[in-house]
């Protein structure tokens, strides 16, 4: 190893943070030492003080580069993760390349793990001896800046991804708005009222879908999924596949004729939860946006067996082209937001209550369409002949939530929208309502007073969790009925509660494809399948990959105002990497020396982030800097070692080990050849 | 030709000596062999657990050990005898320290159990290891018009050992089809019938088989089928019991399944033992298999 | 580290197959008695039970007829969103009362346990007749008439044994039981 032939001048802080690690390591001790111990080393300056991070204490050092003229800095103190960026700034400043400073955690891994004092003050001169072995190997970096396309991604047409589209649309920059459905609306479109306010979901949704669906900067595709991601942030090349409609869409005006003509039904398992039906051409809805009609391929008599053709025959403008090819886009954007939203758990798998077993028993999705005037039974609640109006009916919380056997997190919604349901139940049918539940969680603003509301409106509440709902009835009285057998935790009676409809608050899951879209885009899943957060308390709609955000219940069960609240917020995330023009990313990325690299593509395939391509035309792999997130998986891999990780150099590591090595011997804690 | 370790439990013995005989005429019949163990001892039931952990353990690893002698693997009949069985496998498995004390104990008989024996309740061996197909194949007076209740109880499938279906499992009904009869649905065929409750808590027993009773008349059930010696005795024997606490005048036939599959392969009354019942056999069952 | 055990440790560390003291993950919901075919007949709930020992209320708990009513049907343990062996912790309730000789009086449950436990020490094998006289005197006398005619008529129909079986290496099937618990203390 060559030795570093001018000396460096080092200047060394060691940071009492208050208590936290003067409390276990002799701080003014090891400064003295390092002052006296490493001076060979190159540490011209060791000083101690009591928090670097304050304005003091970086003045500090940018007091001592100037008029001691270092040029590298040592910090020991806390995590890097917490004020790496404070002390590269404060060097930069005074005009030090900010990669030629080394943060050395004496705190996390030294004052906070032990408490005893004499061996946290060896650990402490170890690390820094360590970190000053290190830095004077280090070089000074630029970081790039990467250009950004202003245009964005939204993928999801749910009121989250409505309301990040319409932020972004207004403040003048352009979205693309990609839904899977034939329209946009979500979940939301398919409610009755919605809690607390009881507006009707759909009067305040349609508005924003309607601005969403015909602003000029927003171009909506619908029935289309995105297929590929390239590239990162500023710099994305997506691939969308626009879905054949089988409708000529600047012919179409919506006019519905093709779907009253249509002789095939279906049921309608997406939109109307199974409840209704709808035709083999058909809009999900009648506020669809776009309101051009789709054709179910899977059910069309034409596609199945070649004949019928009616919706063509009759549509006025000849606007059915059947054997429509599907589209391929390639669009390239900035960034994306990620607003795909939730699954209703399936209440079959809880074979106790009776879903799917017992006509009776209903989910909620199933009981909103139900409620909604739009929907298959017009807006009244009946059993399922569609003539009986329940006289008793019972409203079940935590079905699939708070259970171990299905999933353990509790689904946000399901208590307000549980009471929602008890009100909708009494003001049109005037039946008897029970709710069974655990716990009352009503956490949000007039949450509470609605949950009162239904206290005043003479809801039977029932504290205990729904044992079996079943149909085996035995005492007078309860013939044709449900049973729901439940304990009332309160008083410690089992109940036997006789019942003409139960509703089921069903959970909110992930969607079932969520592992391979967070893999699509680059991102990653919790073991619940939600999609991650870059931090849970901080940072709720970035994720770990730049560029990338979340927005809505696919980050975690949520309810409409903290959809909208996290569309918006995703959107002005968005519109402030857009503002800044171009971005900066972190310099210590991997480089591939092109003479030595022999095109082996290990790299291409060991790197997690697949930020390597392999050049055919040069036969040699290439790091994509932008996408690089410097974690030495490519380096480990090469053979020839043609890969160097620019500020992690092997000549740096060993640097690093052997002053550590160093004092070790000193301290004769090992043995040094 | 299937072979397995029998364990037959105590009650097999004289309590429930019909679902011996009706088990051991119905497998030969259908190709399966069924070699009692050597020397078995009482499985404990329920109430060694009530004692002490350890000796329960202790008492079914005797029997385990001396079946892993034999190679093959264990086939009760009895829930009970079952599931302290199985568990008992499982748990010395997983845990090294429970495995020593108990092997110290098992020296005295010069027995030591390593843990490989699979432990089977009886009418797994129908439903799986035969089939319903196989059974099918083989009958030949099928109990057509015959409405059974298909009694699981409680300890076949509870507790959960995989992720099996413990609500609503079918394959009790599928050995119902299969022999040609009409399988009832009968909501409390999960629900618990008492077990030893009827000696310690007589009351509360009798309210749960009243309930079970009931629900198998509401369901126009023919006769009640149980795959449980304790079961069917709560049943049955004690029916006259719960007409006199409660007034009810119940006369439902309690038969184990081993006799009604036997009477569809043909087999006479007297091999399944028919006839030593509290309640008479229904009609329709009863014409069946008269020699 | 405390020096005294908590009633809920004491409990916890009967719970064989649980690691730690899985009743403190009780959320109260009312799932195991809402189920609990018996529960009607308790004077506290399963449900009750799991709060009572969080709370270290140990004569409250003893005094209860709850466990002894228990059925070990397992339906509570299969339903219980936390996976808490509902079932375990009767069977190591009933153990820890007996161990302490404190349990509720008038109960037939405890005699009759250990009634049966003898009989299995004495045989190898059960034999029903001679529990009888563990449990046939807590009957009224229309329960104990009944019972006599009941047993007369099993009897008649050859479903009750006259004869106590015994395996046939019983002398080492006691020294075996001996290697577990002192005989003497079971006696």
């Amino acid at each position: 190893m060559d030795k570093k032939d001018e000396k460096e001048k080092i200047g060394v802080y060691v940071c009492h943070c208050g208590t936290n690690i003067a409390g276990v390591v002799d701080v003014s001790e090891v400064s003295t030492w390092t002052a006296e111990n490493l001076k060979d080393q190159g540490v011209v300056i060791s000083r101690d003080y009591k928090f670097m991070c304050s304005s003091l204490g970086q003045e500090l050092i940018e007091k001592d580069i100037k008029e001691l003229g270092l040029t590298r800095v040592v910090v020991a103190a806390c995590s890097p993760h917490l004020h790496e960026k404070t002390f590269r700034n404060a060097c930069s400043r005074a005009g030090v390349n900010p990669y030629l400073f080394e943060m050395t955690n004496i705190r996390e891994q030294d004052a906070w793990v032990t408490t005893d004092k004499a061996e946290a003050t060896k650990k402490a001169k170890s690390l820094i001896g360590a970190a000053v072995g290190r830095v004077a190997y280090q070089q000074p970096l630029e970081s790039l800046l990467v250009p950004i396309d202003s245009n964005v991604l939204v993928v999801g047409g749910g009121i989250a991804g409505i309301q990040a589209s319409l932020e972004i649309a207004n403040s003048g920059q352009h979205v693309y708005l990609v839904e899977r459905e034939p329209s946009i609306g979500g979940h939301m479109a398919q409610f009755d009222k919605t809690f607390p306010t009881l507006d009707c979901s759909a009067c305040i949704l349609t508005p924003k879908m309607f601005d969403a669906g015909n602003h000029k900067n927003i171009t909506m595709l619908t029935w289309s999924e995105v297929e590929k991601v390239e590239g990162y942030i500023g710099n994305f090349t997506v691939t969308i596949r626009k879905r054949a409609r089988d409708v000529e869409e600047s012919l179409c005006t919506g006019c519905g004729i093709c779907w009253e003509k249509c002789p095939k039904k279906v049921v309608d398992n997406v939109f109307e939860a199974g409840m209704g039906n709808r035709k083999a051409v058909y809009t999900p809805f009648p506020q669809a946006v776009p309101n051009y009609p789709v054709i179910d391929r899977e059910n069309c008599t034409y596609y199945l067996k070649g004949t019928c053709k009616a919706c063509e025959k009759f549509c006025p403008t000849g606007a059915i082209k059947f054997n429509q090819e599907d589209e391929i886009l390639t669009v390239k954007v900035g960034n994306i937001i990620l607003a795909t939203g939730f699954d209703l758990f399936d209440s079959r798998k809880i074979t106790q209550y009776g879903y799917g077993r017992l006509a009776n028993v209903f989910t909620s999705l199933e009981f909103e369409r139900m409620s909604n005037s739009a929907g298959p039974t017009a807006g009244r609640i009946v059993q399922r002949d569609g003539k009986t109006v329940p006289k008793v009916v019972g409203i079940v919380h935590c079905v699939g939530s708070r259970d171990k056997n299905y999933h353990e997190y509790c689904s946000a919604v399901c208590c307000m929208q549980s009471l929602k349901f008890a009100h909708l139940v009494k003001e049109k049918t005037g039946a008897e309502v029970y709710e069974f539940y655990i716990d009352m969680r009503t956490p949000a603003k007039t949450y509470e007073e609605f949950y009162h509301r239904l206290l005043e409106e003479g809801t039977h509440f029932v504290r205990g969790k729904v044992a079996e709902i079943s149909d085996a009835t035995r005492l007078p009285g309860e013939e044709g009925k449900l049973i729901i057998q439940v304990e009332d935790t309160l008083t410690g009676n089992q109940l036997r509660v006789p019942v003409d409809m139960a509703i089921l608050s069903a959970g909110l899951e992930s969607r079932h494809d969520a592992k391979e879209v967070a893999q699509k885009f680059g991102i990653s899943c919790s073991a619940d399948d939600w999609f991650i957060e870059r931090h849970p308390k901080l940072d709720p709609v970035a994720t770990m990959t730049d560029g990338v955000f979340v927005a809505g219940a696919c980050q975690g069960p949520k309810d409409i105002p903290n959809s909208v609240a996290q569309g918006a917020a995703a959107a002005a995330r968005v519109l402030s990497i857009i503002g800044q023009g171009e971005i900066e990313i972190e310099a210590a990325t991997a480089i591939v020396d092109e003479v030595t690299c022999v095109g082996c593509k290990q790299c291409v395939a060991s790197c997690p982030y697949q930020a390597i391509q392999y050049l055919e035309d040069k036969g040699k792999a290439y790091v994509q800097e932008a996408l690089c997130k410097g974690c030495g998986t490519c380096v480990g891999t090469c053979l020839p070692k043609s890969i160097t990780l620019k500020h992690f150099t092997d000549e740096q590591i060993v640097a690093e080990m052997i002053g550590a090595m160093r004092v070790m011997k000193s301290f004769e804690l090992m043995e040094v050849a | 030709m299937k072979e397995f370790a029998y364990f037959p439990g105590c009650s097999l013995e004289k309590m429930a000596s019909s679902y011996h005989l009706s088990a051991m005429e119905t497998t030969k019949k259908l190709g399966v062999k069924l070699n009692e163990l050597d020397d078995w001892n009482c499985c404990g039931a329920t109430t060694y657990f009530y004692i002490d952990e350890l000796l329960a353990y202790t008492l079914c690893a005797r029997n385990l050990a001396i079946a892993e002698k034999t190679g093959l693997d264990v086939v009760a009949p009895c829930s009970a005898c079952y599931k302290n069985m199985f568990f008992t496998v499982a748990h010395l498995k997983k845990d090294e320290d429970l495995a020593e004390h108990v092997n110290f104990a098992l020296e005295e008989d010069n027995l030591h159990f390593s843990g490989n024996v699979n432990v089977k309740h009886l009418i797994e061996v129908f439903a799986q290891d035969i089939g319903p197909d196989e059974l099918k194949s083989k009958i030949t007076k099928p109990l057509e018009g015959i409405r059974i209740a298909p009694y699981y109880g409680c300890q076949i499938v509870r507790p959960q050992k995989e992720k099996e279906d413990v609500e609503q499992p079918q394959f009790f009904e599928e050995i119902i089809s299969a022999i040609g009869a009409t399988p009832v649905n009968y909501p409390l065929k999960m629900r618990c019938c008492g077990g030893s409750l009827i000696i310690s808590s007589r009351t509360a027993a009798l309210t749960m088989v009243r309930n079970l009773l009931q629900s198998a008349v509401d369901n126009q059930a023919t006769v009640i089928a149980t795959a449980c010696p304790m079961c069917q005795v709560n049943l049955e024997v004690y029916q006259q019991q719960v007409n006199l606490e409660f007034g009810t005048n119940f006369s439902v036939p309690v038969m184990y399944f081993t006799q009604l599959v036997g009477l569809a392969l043909g087999l006479s009354h007297k091999k399944l033992g028919i006839g030593k019942e509290f309640v008479a056999m229904a009609p329709s069952l009863l014409a069946i298999g008269q020699e | 580290m405390t020096d005294t055990i908590t009633f809920g440790q004491e409990i916890s560390n009967l719970l064989h197959a649980a690691e730690g003291e899985p009743l403190k993950t009780c959320i109260q919901c009312g799932t195991c008695s809402g189920t609990c075919p018996v529960a009607g007949y308790m004077d506290n709930s399963p449900r009750q039970i799991i709060a009572l020992i969080n709370l270290g209320k140990k004569e409250q708990v003893l005094e209860s007829n709850t466990f002894w009513y228990c059925a070990s049907c397992y339906h509570c343990t299969v339903r219980c969103p936390q996976e808490i062996n509902i079932t375990e912790l009767m069977y190591a309730l009933k153990r820890y009362s007996i161990w302490k000789n404190h349990y509720q009086e008038g109960l037939i449950g405890p005699t009759f346990s250990e009634a049966f436990v003898k009989m299995i020490l004495r045989g190898g094998r059960s034999f029903e007749p001679i529990l009888a006289p563990s449990y046939i005197f807590s009957f009224n006398t229309r329960e104990f008439l009944q019972e006599i005619q009941g047993a007369t008529e099993l009897l008649l129909k050859g479903r009750l044994p006259m004869l106590p079986a015994r395996i046939k290496r019983l002398e080492n099937f006691r020294r075996m039981i001996g290697r577990i618990i002192p005989m003497g203390g079971l006696e």
